[in-house]
């Protein structure tokens, strides 16, 4: 056998560091010093005795803030991987388990995410009893909700398409399952979960400049983490425009730290795991990443757990064990039917379970039937649970519940069935913030529902209230594809132009569209604009990017034999469009529009309700009904809210764009 | 070397069937029994559709036999075992690995720590030559250094069998031949703990180059169907008079049906497997044999290699020509019938009505579809009613195929008319029916 010498590269001499080191080395001590800051004032102490949490709307706090507000989206982005790699893997592998798992998830992701903070508040507190970090969880997980469904369909479908010839090459070379995951399976997905993970993240500052301000139960003000969203927050109720500068400037920059130092690498890298044959002309750039790769000292610092990878590594190989084929064998037919069985019969009960709960607790025990009659809605008279209200309640001898909610039922109780009102009753009721029926006596004559569950009546309501969300989202998701897709596709046409507006529509989709809202409120208050039409635009305002960039990527696509034979037969004006453009940006359409309008739904519940110091408006819509009812603790109105508009997303995107993507698929591909 | 041998692999009666998503099982393999002895290479050989591939899974471990059992140096096979590698058609490098990482991956799984590691996979790297291009990613590679990079992943484990699955169709005639000779010195030289070769091809010469024994595989469902040992010593040259009868035998062998598929020139039924040949390529083949120097007779291997066609490629074509009889094959040659000339002298409208009367004629699916849409007031129908129907005889997969075969031939004979948007088959209204007339 011939003797092998180490090849001359490996015999140079080489400095253990580089100059790159010097910028590196100091860089991540930075950023170490930064993190720890950030973990101390996330993880105070925090209990009934500690004062509310506020922010200060001075600019000079704002960097701390923005540490702060980068920390929560770096945790929730780490919580989605690792959320990410789990479920899908399960979903994927484990026999049976999709059957459930996928719908899940399906559900999950079309159900509103601002919900998700109201549900999440109490658990966390609990969990975290005694310190700030519960609120801090409760905040990252509304976040992490935002952006880890798609990461983790993505992830699924990478594994459901592994090439065969990987798979049958991994069980040839007998790859222990662990070593499979991580030299298959992982670098496989790794290129689209990137890129999702970019998408969600995008969609993901708007949410956290929403999740940052807490209502707890037990405590009167809003608890305000220190971060930018909440700074925003507070800017906006005081209608302090210079503080939204100061924020603008602010998110921006953030906007574009974690791009360039978080994103733009990991894509860069990420191009390595791409799926060709052939290496792609134009590929990614990181100088962040060229510079860790050319820092020596510090990478041999990143190496060091190695050993111990290395060793799980070896311990997790087959040795000289068989592999497993690529089939599960045979197993006796009877048997595989009663585990089916049983399994179907399994899955059966616990939805049935599932929704008799669900029933249970947003109707109460009687299912919203009581006597034989159907309930009417109890409504809660104190609608913006104002906990002076509360008190007036209180003192005239009706006792609010823990979060200043008054009932219907119990003004009836009190006042003989709305007959006998006192006269400091009565002086409440038309207090601004108080709710009450025009016809007390006849609103007390109905069977009320018990006091905070639903009545049948309200869910067929709040259906209606979707209806015209639905409508608001669909009307102006086509609206922005009129303005943007002429505009992306001149713009993709070019490839000079389509450089530099490409990264635009990017950080536009990234940018927290929440932050202009005030503009509107003040324009639709000076001009005494309709609310309910004119409120509607903010629902699109941060979902038109994807189809602006989805139309720019899509026409810059279009190959150049198919543009060259367009322009040699004369192809002209509609012809053009019609023949060439339009089928062409068909399927980036379709990704663009579904994405807008996911956002579009989820973004009703901000949008609907909109504020700028005391003026709010409000406009008919199930957003607005999720938004009002949203204060305070998780209440079956809000979990009625969420399953509606759950329900409609999912009936959205199966009737709707299900269908247009299978068109896009079959017909329109390009390849 | 005819002293007795110890058996390396051997199947017993495997049999391996697929479920349909109808849950209608068809069977790919049936009743084959085989046996690779020690410093053997065997190559198996068959058309498309003969199951091959299959069979080189189901003897590797990576598929399970439906029946039967397959066993290495005598213990039953149940999932890839040490002791085997593979180097597949497609190369199947990870696109994320270096060179040497991809070699690498094989030796981890055994658990081998990373100094030897490094050190046997620069081994095998020097071995297939590819030093110097440890730390490129196959991406940057040609497809004969990709190979290989596969086969340096495949020998470095040390296996005492070697399967390939048409480790050439994807290379080049200079790369695929160089590679041939290249894996013939290793073979020879005894460098290799290497004990025996298992090959899949297509290609008629590749068997015969590099094999001491060539099982011929018949198709739905595959059989062995005949064994040709190949007796000539290394290295064999593709001029050599007994080189070429063997290629001549094995050309025989194939083109002869065996008695139980004779029946099929009797008029055939709806559900016939029909080769998937398409019009223009069929019609040069027969122009080609036309013009050729016998004047519509021409031997196999020649017209094969003359115009770069595998088996996998040739042989559907030369099924559709014999189906449509506008040919026939006999002792590896084909012949035109008087169809044929006719069909070759013809222009373009004659052709088109040629050979539309051989379809209605010879092939009952073509002609079902044509009398279907006729009696039809409406002149239409989807093609999922003739899907449904082929479904009786044949996976969902093989009855598309055959559709698409049977609607491309009636499409180009003008018989009717096909919208891919809705899916349906439609009477041609131009056009007189030519059964008609």
């Amino acid at each position: 056998m011939r003797r092998v010498f180490p090849s001359p590269e490996v015999l140079r001499p080489r400095a253990p560091f580089s100059r790159w080191d010097l910028v590196v080395i100091p860089g991540v001590l930075v950023l170490l010093l930064l993190l720890t800051l950030a973990l101390r004032g996330a993880t105070a102490p925090y209990g009934p005795n500690t004062p509310d949490l506020t922010v200060s709307l001075n600019p000079a706090h704002l960097p701390y803030y923005g540490l702060r507000t980068l920390l929560r989206m770096l945790a929730a982005l780490l919580l989605s991987l690792a959320f990410t790699l789990v479920y899908a893997t399960i979903a994927a592998k484990v026999p049976r388990t999709e059957r459930v798992l996928i719908p899940i998830l399906d559900f999950l992701q079309s159900l509103p995410i601002l919900g998700f903070l109201t549900a999440t508040t109490a658990i966390f507190l609990g969990l975290f009893r005694g310190n700030l970090f519960g609120l801090e969880a409760a905040s990252i997980f509304a976040i992490f909700t935002s952006q880890v469904w798609n990461m983790t369909f993505s992830f699924y479908a990478s594994l459901r398409t592994l090439p065969r010839e990987l798979q049958e090459a991994a069980a040839m070379l007998r790859l222990s399952p662990w070593q499979r995951f991580w030299k298959l399976e992982v670098p496989f997905g790794l290129p689209n979960l990137v890129w999702n993970a970019m998408m969600s993240v995008s969609g993901g500052w708007f949410f956290v400049v929403a999740s940052e301000v807490i209502s707890v139960v037990g405590r009167d003000q809003d608890q305000y983490l220190p971060g930018v969203g909440a700074y925003i927050a507070l800017a906006i109720q005081q209608a302090d425009a210079q503080a939204m500068l100061w924020a603008g400037l602010t998110l921006f920059l953030l906007v574009l730290l974690y791009d360039q130092l978080l994103f733009r690498p990991v894509v860069a890298w990420a191009e390595k795991f791409k799926f060709e044959q052939s290496e792609s002309s134009d590929t990614a750039q990181s100088w962040v990443l060229t510079l860790l790769q050319r820092a020596r000292f510090s990478q041999r610092i990143a190496r060091l757990p190695q050993p111990l990878w290395e060793w799980l590594w070896l311990k997790s190989a087959r040795g000289h064990r068989p592999g497993v084929a690529l089939e599960p064998p045979p197993k006796p037919r009877l048997r595989t039917r009663l585990a089916d069985l049983g399994f179907n019969l399994l899955i059966a009960l616990g939805s049935l379970a599932l929704v008799g709960g669900l029933l249970g607790y947003l109707l109460g025990p009687g299912l919203g039937f009581g006597n034989g009659q159907m309930l009417r809605p109890n409504p809660n008279l104190n609608t913006q649970l104002s906990p002076e209200i509360a008190q007036r309640f209180a003192a005239l001898g009706i006792t609010p519940g823990a979060d200043g909610s008054v009932w219907l039922s119990q003004l009836c109780a009190a006042s003989r069935g709305g007959q006998a009102l006192s006269s400091g009753l009565k002086a409440l009721l038309e207090t601004p913030g108080v709710w009450a029926p025009a016809n007390l006596a006849a609103a007390c004559q109905a069977p009320l529902a018990p006091a905070g569950k639903v009545a049948w009546p309200e869910v067929l309501e709040v259906f209606k209230l979707g209806f015209f969300t639905a409508l608001r989202v669909t009307f102006f998701v086509l609206l922005v594809t009129l303005i943007w897709l002429p505009i992306g596709v001149y713009v993709g046409l070019r490839p000079r132009l389509t450089q530099w507006v490409q990264p635009l529509a990017q950080f536009g989709a990234a940018f927290p569209a929440n932050l202009l809202f005030p503009l509107f409120v003040v324009t639709i208050a000076h001009f005494r604009l309709n609310p309910e039409i004119w409120v509607s635009p903010l629902m699109v305002l941060g979902g038109q990017w994807y189809i602006l960039f989805n139309a720019i990527a899509g026409s810059a696509a279009i190959p150049n034999d198919l543009k060259e034979a367009a322009r040699l037969y004369g192809l002209r004006g509609w012809n053009h469009w019609r023949r060439l453009i339009l089928p062409a940006i068909f399927p980036a359409f379709v990704t663009g529009g579904i994405t807008a309008t996911g956002g579009s739904w989820n973004a009703s519940i901000v949008a609907e309700v909109v504020q700028w110091g005391d003026t709010t408006l409000v406009a008919t819509g199930l957003g607005a009904y999720i938004a009002r009812w949203s204060t305070g603790e998780f209440n079956p109105h809000v979990g009625l809210g969420m399953l509606v508009m759950g329900l409609l997303v999912l009936a959205y995107n199966r009737l709707i764009w299900r269908r247009l993507y299978q068109l896009a698929e079959e017909r329109y591909r390009l390849d | 070397m005819q002293t007795k041998r110890k058996t390396l692999l051997e199947a017993r009666n495997l049999t391996k069937t697929f479920t349909t998503p109808e849950g209608k099982p068809f069977t790919v393999l049936e009743d084959i029994h085989l046996e690779l002895q020690e410093g053997e290479i065997v190559a198996l050989l068959g058309r498309s559709g003969s199951g091959k591939s299959t069979l080189l899974r189901c003897l590797s471990g990576l598929l399970r036999p439906s029946a039967g059992e397959v066993r290495y140096r005598g213990q039953p096979v149940q999932g890839p075992m040490p002791g085997m590698a593979m180097v597949f058609q497609s190369f199947a490098l990870f696109p994320w690995l270096t060179v040497q990482q991809n070699v690498e991956l094989g030796l981890e799984a055994m658990g081998i720590p990373a100094p030897q590691r490094r050190q046997k996979a620069l081994e095998a790297i020097d071995l297939v030559g590819l030093d110097g291009f440890e730390k490129a990613f196959p991406k940057e590679l040609s497809g004969g250094m990709r190979q290989r990079v596969g086969f340096a992943r495949a020998l470095v484990t040390e296996p005492e069998v070697l399967f390939m699955d048409e480790p050439m169709s994807a290379l080049d005639v200079l790369t695929a031949e160089t590679l041939r000779l290249e894996l013939l010195n290793l073979w020879q030289s005894g460098r290799l703990p290497l004990k025996g070769i298992l090959l899949v091809t297509h290609n008629i010469e590749e068997a015969v180059l590099l094999a001491d024994r060539i099982l011929v595989l018949s198709s739905n469902p595959g059989r062995i169907r005949a064994e040709v040992a190949v007796t000539l010593g290394h290295p064999r040259e593709r001029e050599d008079p007994a080189f070429q009868e063997l290629v001549e035998e094995i050309y025989c062998i194939l083109t002869t049906r065996p008695a139980p598929e004779r029946a099929t020139l009797e008029p055939l039924t709806l559900g016939h497997r029909l080769p998937q040949a398409p019009v223009g390529a069929l019609a040069g083949l027969l122009e080609r044999v036309a013009e050729g120097p016998d004047y519509g007779k021409e031997d196999l291997p020649r017209l094969a290699e003359e115009m770069r066609l595998e088996v996998d490629d040739l042989f559907p074509l030369l099924d559709a020509a014999e189906l449509l009889g506008l040919a026939v094959l006999q002792a590896g040659d084909i012949q035109l019938t008087a169809e044929g000339q006719r069909f070759v002298k013809a222009g373009l409208e004659g052709r088109k009505r040629i050979f539309a009367e051989r379809l209605l004629q010879q092939v009952p699916l073509v002609g079902h579809i044509h009398r279907v849409l006729n009696t039809r007031p409406t002149g239409r129908a989807p093609e999922e009613r003739f899907l449904r129907e082929l479904e009786d005889y044949m996976s969902t997969e093989d009855a598309e195929k055959v559709l698409a075969t049977a609607i491309g031939w009636g499409r180009y004979a003008e018989l009717f008319e096909y919208d891919y948007n809705t899916g349906l088959l439609s009477r041609s209204e131009e056009v007189a029916s030519p059964a008609a007339g």
